[in-house]
């Protein structure tokens, strides 16, 4: 099956030397590979191309350097998860609850004027073998501490939930750019050829602030771009209408093969490149049909698996993120690269669908809290017990943190892009282990200061690529996921 | 050698011996490579000169960098060991013990002081793109007989110096098909291509050429080159995406330049300064809609920080474009700092930025058509949906049939079996918000008639049970005007109420016909619950219609029939029509004011002014920019225009002419067409370049001349046929020795699959037809269930919000409009292959291709098969290709032939 569509003469257009010299037919980007060779390929400093052959753009390319991690997943939590409430435990804003937030007097923030100091509603306690104190909030993710390694000083560039997204997601506040899972497929591929090597897995409730663009490939082939799919809304245009009957796709493929390897016949040389690289797409669509639809049949899963993740929770919001997550595991276990799951969506305005709690935040996070507890910290164990955290990443991350003081006149916290946390587990992170921190109220990052392109360096790292050098070149620029900027964050390195 | 080791291993044993490292040789190169480009000189960081010992024992404002003899309580040191210094790259550790034991002996210096590396000055001579443009002498090759226009001359000079010529001829037929999509967009139909394969003139090409440059479609092509360029999209982007329903004016005028071959100094000017060029033309003023393109952050920030940053971006967004889009030149990047590789000062970018300072992201008043004209538009339509509406009156269920839909404010219709009447009576029970209830017009009508029997003028008396008060535009008498609309209606003065009307003599009625109000401004006071009644005394009542058959208001009805459904769309594309007119018309153009003053800052932080920056050009490119700093608003636009168009401005003309090539044949003689800087590409042909950027000026900014030399030339004409000699000297194809094939893009693959099917709506212009339902303040995009006629049009017209994909053809590298894009990627996926094969509109196409096909020949297989191959690919079946799809037709019917055909490989490439 997998050759069978290919002429003879197609096959032979497809020996690797012949792309290594032609290599601008298939993808016009990549191109460029032999313009701008000159000064910076000398420098061992300079840019690390990957090598697409256009037949098998997604084939698995080498890494830069030996990896810790062999592929992604990226929990992101819409709308801004509080620290404070959940992960950042501060002492200081239970006893100063009421006061004014010393220095923050006039402090306007995204929305406006800020009240007192206010302590979480949610009680913490200390857990684990690390002791390490988390909210009463996501008490199952608690339980998992000895897993996690928490960065406590996270930092980001925009109080605004679309930029900020945008930069978690791209390493930019503008639009435009390549998302992480673009980039990480690009570099690296896929280590399987039946599934997308990037999948963007959207909440039951809907899509995140900036859709799409989290998971876009911005000026990246479109081929690196996620392929947005859940347990509950599979990829589009997957299966064939019902009303063609298996007889007459089957000999619709075989025409379609023939008019193909027609037209290949008719055109041979470099220019059947491009050719025979879209007979190879219908190769992989047709493995695609058979493949997505089994990986995606939880049916297939034990009910103590799916009792786990709580997969026929009574709360259908619950059920179906946990069957997002179970998805997640299944993908990561059959080979995909990069698996972005989101938690909350924006389509319900502010609050209600997602973590932004500016008015209300008690009643928002009771809601919100159990639908990402119970099936992330199952998540964790289901991949710890099937060995698979030994070489996934696993990055849990939100667009800014919340501020220590509610909102004047209301219940809830205003965006605080100045410190924030997210935490990693599994391939090639301490564990147990928290790195940097904010101030006593949990305002401002102060200790070990991190920025979201210290954390892309350092996922990069991990998947044994070199930020400084893994770069496209885009509109007159050298491009990278972390800009000019960035730096590993050795600390938190196992 | 031997005592070369001897003596290491005496030094490492003996480290106190070594003394201190050798300043020449050590030390200084240290200072040099690491330190002295931040630190030295007046303008030093951190007032840290570290050119003499002196200076580093003053120190800077941190105190003294040294302590000779103490490194561990030397700054300097301190910072180094840290890694702190420098800043991006510490030094190795061998460098940093180097320090140390420098300073420890003491820091000895010798020599005076240091000098800093001198940052090498760039001069505008040193970017070959802003070198005037010279005309050169047009070579003589030697197979001067192949050569058509001077393209060739050039090119084939190129290629003779490599022992290489064009490919061959192509021949009429794979010609045809490739300069229908170059320069409209869309394939030749099965008789286009027969006139030209059997027109027997000697220049046949060229008056195909001519033809198809003069085609409406060509505007249509080629203004979504440039709007690829220019960032144009429909909504604002950022998480709100507010959609720009008035932003399609812009992608008008871009067709219309292109048609109309503008000249490109008035294409730039106006697309700076429209609006006050404009004159009487509405579509002129529009222009300045590239100025607003881009995206735009609506969410309200109160933080003073957030709400500078959102109008930074605004102007870096204009900025950045004007500079890849005219100059070729990534003046983006001087927004933080000096262009690290062209002469862009940080100073240029704000004094570019201070020539647009005054454009806000609005829509503005549009003075879109003359009033009287666009008052018969407003009567032409109106008439027209009266005519739709009879016909869909006459289709509308009957009174008694269960489910009729919903009342609507604008326009209900009751229908009864005939029945005489002298007296109608309409009794308000209940409106939709409880509010008195509210009715513009009762008309009556006959059976198969089409006049209003209610009519005041034929002596129809209203009556109420009670008026509005004191309302001169709510009367009773409005009722039966003949006039439409809230400020020709009747109110009642209570809750419910009743209005009478009394005919002259008895009249058989079989219709009745009532709104709220028919212009539809109003939609509150509509009756909900109601009955009406008919009587020939005026005693007794007979109830001939009522709301309690129809569903809840504003729902509408299960539509059974084909042809209701189809007037039904006719109808609301009308009024969306009339709705457009009526509208005060808005163009998202841009609104202009006096702009702020402008400073530098520093790293590109808003919250870091530095000094004042003047409206300005950018310094490196000649002419200069003159503008006095205190010019009005409007000027600075112009000026900038002026400065852009200069003859002697190299840029712009070198970038268009690259564009024009690069569309043409995939790639240009630049192959980044938006950067000429230092880090693109260099030309090619670069007296070929400068030949067509000094012949486009001479033309006077012609796009259709230069069109014609590439299009004619010999080099266009070659076939794509592949040659391994040549490939191995030039396997990108930069000299031209064939025509390389190429993939149709999004736009191209859907107008082709639409027109082969028989489906191609042609209409051109207005606002856009719609791919999704919207909802929201953060606009989420539902595509629609279904697409119909209505979005049969150009992909051009299709309503393009930024980051939203079309769901079947987006994923053929379609631009999301976040980022300006000069080369479009080409990608295969696998994607890309389900939808072709499985999307409802891919499918739905092949269905109206079968019924077009079986239309035009008639139900024989093999008929069928020759007409569906020339209709697809512009050829007839080999008997290979004939004896499979036949049976298949035959087993599976013609449409899974359609869907095979797009498909194809041969359907989505241009040879």
């Amino acid at each position: 099956m997998s050759t069978s569509l290919l002429s003879l003469a197609g096959q032979a257009l497809l020996d690797r030397r012949h792309f290594l010299t032609h290599l601008g037919s298939g993808l016009q980007g990549i191109a460029l590979v032999h313009l701008l060779a000159g000064s910076s390929s000398a420098s061992p400093k300079g840019p690390i191309r990957p090598v697409i052959r256009p037949e098998a753009p997604l084939a698995a390319r080498p890494p830069h350097f030996p990896a810790r991690a062999k592929r992604v997943l990226h929990i992101f939590c819409s709308g801004a998860c509080s620290h404070l409430d959940t992960f950042d435990y501060k002492p200081e804003l239970l006893r100063r609850d009421g006061q004014p937030l010393p220095g923050g007097e006039n402090l306007i923030t995204f929305q406006g004027a800020n009240g007192n100091l206010a302590r979480s509603p949610y009680a913490f306690r200390q857990r684990g073998k690390c002791g390490k104190w988390t909210s009463d909030l996501l008490p199952y993710i608690g339980d998992c501490v000895d897993e996690l390694c928490f960065i406590h000083s996270m930092t980001a560039k925009s109080n605004t939930h679309g930029p900020a997204e945008s930069q978690m997601n791209t390493g930019f506040t503008l639009e435009g750019f390549p998302s992480v899972g673009a980039w990480v497929s690009y570099a690296l591929g896929s280590e399987q050829q039946d599934l997308p090597a990037f999948v963007a897995i959207n909440d039951p409730r809907g899509v995140p602030q900036i859709g799409p663009a989290n998971w876009s490939s911005g000026f990246l082939p479109a081929v690196f771009q996620g392929t947005a799919f859940s347990a509950s809304q599979p990829i589009a245009n997957l299966t064939a209408p019902a009303r063609l009957s298996p007889a007459a796709q089957r000999d619709a493929s075989s025409l379609l093969r023939l008019l193909n390897e027609e037209h290949l016949a008719r055109h041979p040389g470099d220019s059947a490149l491009a050719l025979a690289a879209r007979i190879a797409s219908y190769e992989l669509a047709a493995r695609m049909q058979l493949s997505a639809p089994a990986v995606s049949d939880l049916s297939r899963e034990s009910k103590a698996t799916r009792d786990l993740y709580g997969a026929d929770d009574s709360n259908p919001l619950l059920a179906g993120f946990a069957r997002n997550c179970l998805l997640a595991r299944r993908l990561l276990e059959k080979g995909v690269r990069f698996v972005q799951l989101f938690n909350g969506a924006y389509a319900m305005g502010e609050g209600v669908g997602n973590w932004d709690g500016h008015r209300q935040l008690k009643k928002d996070y009771d809601r919100h809290g159990p639908i990402l507890d119970k099936p992330v910290a199952a998540l964790l164990r289901d991949l710890k017990s099937r060995g698979l955290l030994d070489d996934t990443l696993v990055v849990w991350s939100t667009e800014f943190g919340r501020m220590p003081t509610f909102q004047k006149g209301a219940q809830g916290r205003d965006h605080n892009p100045a410190g924030f946390t997210v935490w990693l587990a599994g391939a090639g992170v301490k564990k147990g282990h928290s790195y940097g921190a904010t101030d006593d109220f949990g305002h401002r990052a102060v200790d070990q200061v991190t920025t979201i392109y210290d954390l892309h360096a350092t996922i990069l790292h991990l998947l044994g690529l070199d930020h400084e050098r893994l770069s496209y070149y885009h509109n007159g620029i050298e491009r990278r996921l972390t800009d000019v900027h960035g730096h590993v964050i050795r600390g938190i390195l196992a | 050698m031997r005592r070369l080791l001897l003596l290491a291993c005496f030094l490492v044993s003996h480290p106190v011996l070594a003394e201190a490292p050798a300043f020449r040789q050590a030390i200084a190169p240290l200072l040099q490579t690491h330190c002295l480009k931040c630190h030295a000189g007046k303008k030093a960081r951190a007032e840290l000169d570290l050119t003499t010992r002196q200076k580093l024992l003053e120190g800077g404002g941190s105190g003294p960098a040294i302590k000779p003899g103490d490194a561990a309580g030397s700054l300097l040191f301190q910072l180094v060991r840290d890694g702190k210094m420098p800043p991006r790259q510490p030094l190795a550790q061998a460098d940093i013990d180097t320090f140390r034991r420098w300073i420890d002996a003491g820091a000895p210096w010798e020599g005076s002081a240091l000098q800093a590396p001198v940052a090498k000055e760039m001069t505008p001579t040193d970017l070959w793109s802003l070198r005037p443009i010279r005309r050169p002498t047009v070579p003589t090759p030697r197979q001067s007989a192949i050569v058509r226009t001077p393209v060739d001359a050039f090119l084939l000079s190129a290629l003779e110096a490599k022992g290489l010529s064009f490919a061959p001829q192509a021949d009429r037929r794979t010609l045809i098909r490739r300069v229908y999509f170059d320069l409209i967009g869309l394939p030749p139909t099965p008789e286009q291509i027969d006139d030209f394969l059997n027109d027997p003139r000697a220049d046949a090409y060229e008056r195909l050429v001519d033809r198809l440059l003069a085609s409406p479609q060509h505007g249509e092509r080629w203004a979504r080159h440039w709007l690829d360029v220019v960032r144009f999209a429909e909504s604002h982007g950022y998480e709100m995406n507010t959609l720009r329903p008035n932003a399609w004016p812009y992608r008008d005028w871009v067709i219309r330049a292109f048609n109309s071959d503008l000249p490109f100094r008035e294409f730039v000017r106006q697309q700076f300064a429209g609006d006050v060029l404009a004159g009487s033309d509405p579509l002129t003023s529009a222009a300045t809609g590239f100025l607003v393109a881009g995206a735009h952050d609506m969410v309200g920030n109160a933080t003073l920080e957030g709400k500078l940053q959102q109008r930074a971006d605004d102007l870096f967004d204009i900025v950045a474009t004007t500079g890849s889009t005219f100059l070729g030149l990534t003046v983006g990047c001087a927004r933080c700092h000096d262009h690290k590789f062209d002469p862009i000062g940080q100073k240029d970018f704000y004094a570019l930025q201070a020539l647009v300072a005054g454009v806000e992201h609005a829509e503005r008043d549009w003075n879109a058509l003359p009033t009287p004209q666009r008052d018969r538009d407003i009567a032409r339509l109106t008439e027209q949906l009266g005519q739709l509406e009879q016909q869909l009156d006459a289709l509308e269920a009957p009174v008694g049939t269960k489910g009729r839909p919903g009342v609507l404010p604008r326009r209900n219709v009751e229908r009864f079996a005939p029945i005489q009447a002298r007296f109608v009576r309409f009794t308000v029970l209940a409106t939709t918000d409880g509010t008195e209830p509210c009715i513009d017009e009762l008309e009556l009508y006959g059976p198969g008639q089409s006049d209003n029997l209610a009519l005041a003028s034929r002596g129809v008396k209203p009556s109420a049970s009670s008026v509005y008060p004191n309302s001169a535009i709510h009367r009773i008498e409005h009722l039966n005007d003949g006039q439409l609309g809230n400020s020709r209606s009747w109110i009642s003065n209570q809750r419910g109420g009743w209005v009478q009307l009394e005919l002259p003599s008895p009249v058989l009625l079989d219709r009745i016909i009532w709104g709220r109000d028919r212009q539809e401004q109003f939609r509150d006071r509509l009756a909900s619950r109601y009955r009406i009644e008919v009587s020939l005394t005026g005693k007794d009542w007979v109830t001939v219609a009522s709301h309690e058959d129809r569903l809840p208001p504003g729902v509408a009805a299960k539509e059974s029939q084909a042809a209701s459904e189809q007037l039904r769309e006719q109808q609301r594309q009308l009024q969306e029509q009339l709705a457009a007119l009526r509208q005060p018309p808005r163009v998202y153009a841009g609104t202009f004011r006096t702009p702020d003053v402008v400073h530098r800052l520093r790293r590109g932080d808003v919250m870091q002014k530095l000094e004042v920056v003047p409206p300005g050009g950018i310094a490196a490119i000649r002419p200069a920019l003159e503008l006095s700093p205190s010019a009005p608003e409007p000027q600075r636009r112009l000026a900038l225009a002026d400065w852009l168009t200069h003859p002697d401005n190299p840029l712009p003309a070198r970038v268009i002419v690259n564009r024009l090539w690069h569309w043409h044949f995939g790639q240009g003689l630049v192959r980044t067409p938006g950067d000429f800087g230092n880090n693109g590409d260099r030309p090619s042909h670069p007296e070929l370049l400068d030949w067509l950027a000094d012949t486009f000026r001479a033309s006077g900014g012609s796009f259709k001349a230069i069109h014609r030399l590439i299009v004619l030339s010999t080099a266009y004409r070659q076939s794509s046929r592949h040659d391994s000699r040549a490939a191995s000297m030039d396997a990108d194809n930069r000299l031209l020795w064939r025509y390389s094939p190429r993939r149709l893009e999004a736009e191209a693959l859907r107008d082709a699959l639409l027109q082969t099917a028989g489906s191609l709506d042609l209409r051109m212009g207005g606002p856009g037809y719609h791919l999704w339902e919207y909802s929201g303040y953060v606009i989420v995009f539902k595509p629609k269930p279904r697409l119909g006629p209505t979005e049969f049009r150009r992909m051009i017209y299709q309503f393009k919000p930024r980051l939203q994909q079309d769901g079947t053809f987006g994923a053929f590298d379609c631009p999301d409009a976040t980022t300006v894009v000069a080369r479009r990627n080409v990608s295969t996926t696998a994607l890309q292959a389900l939808n072709l094969l499985n999307d409802p509109f891919v499918l739905d196409q092949a269905d109206r291709f079968a019924g077009r096909v079986q239309a035009e020949v008639g139900s024989d297989p093999v008929r069928q098969v020759e007409r569906a191959f020339r209709l697809a690919l512009g050829r007839s079946p080999s008997e290979k290709e004939r004896s499979a799809a036949v049976p298949l037709v035959q087993q599976h019917g013609l449409a899974l032939l359609g869907r095979t055909l797009f498909n194809t490989n041969e359907f989505l490439f241009v040879h």
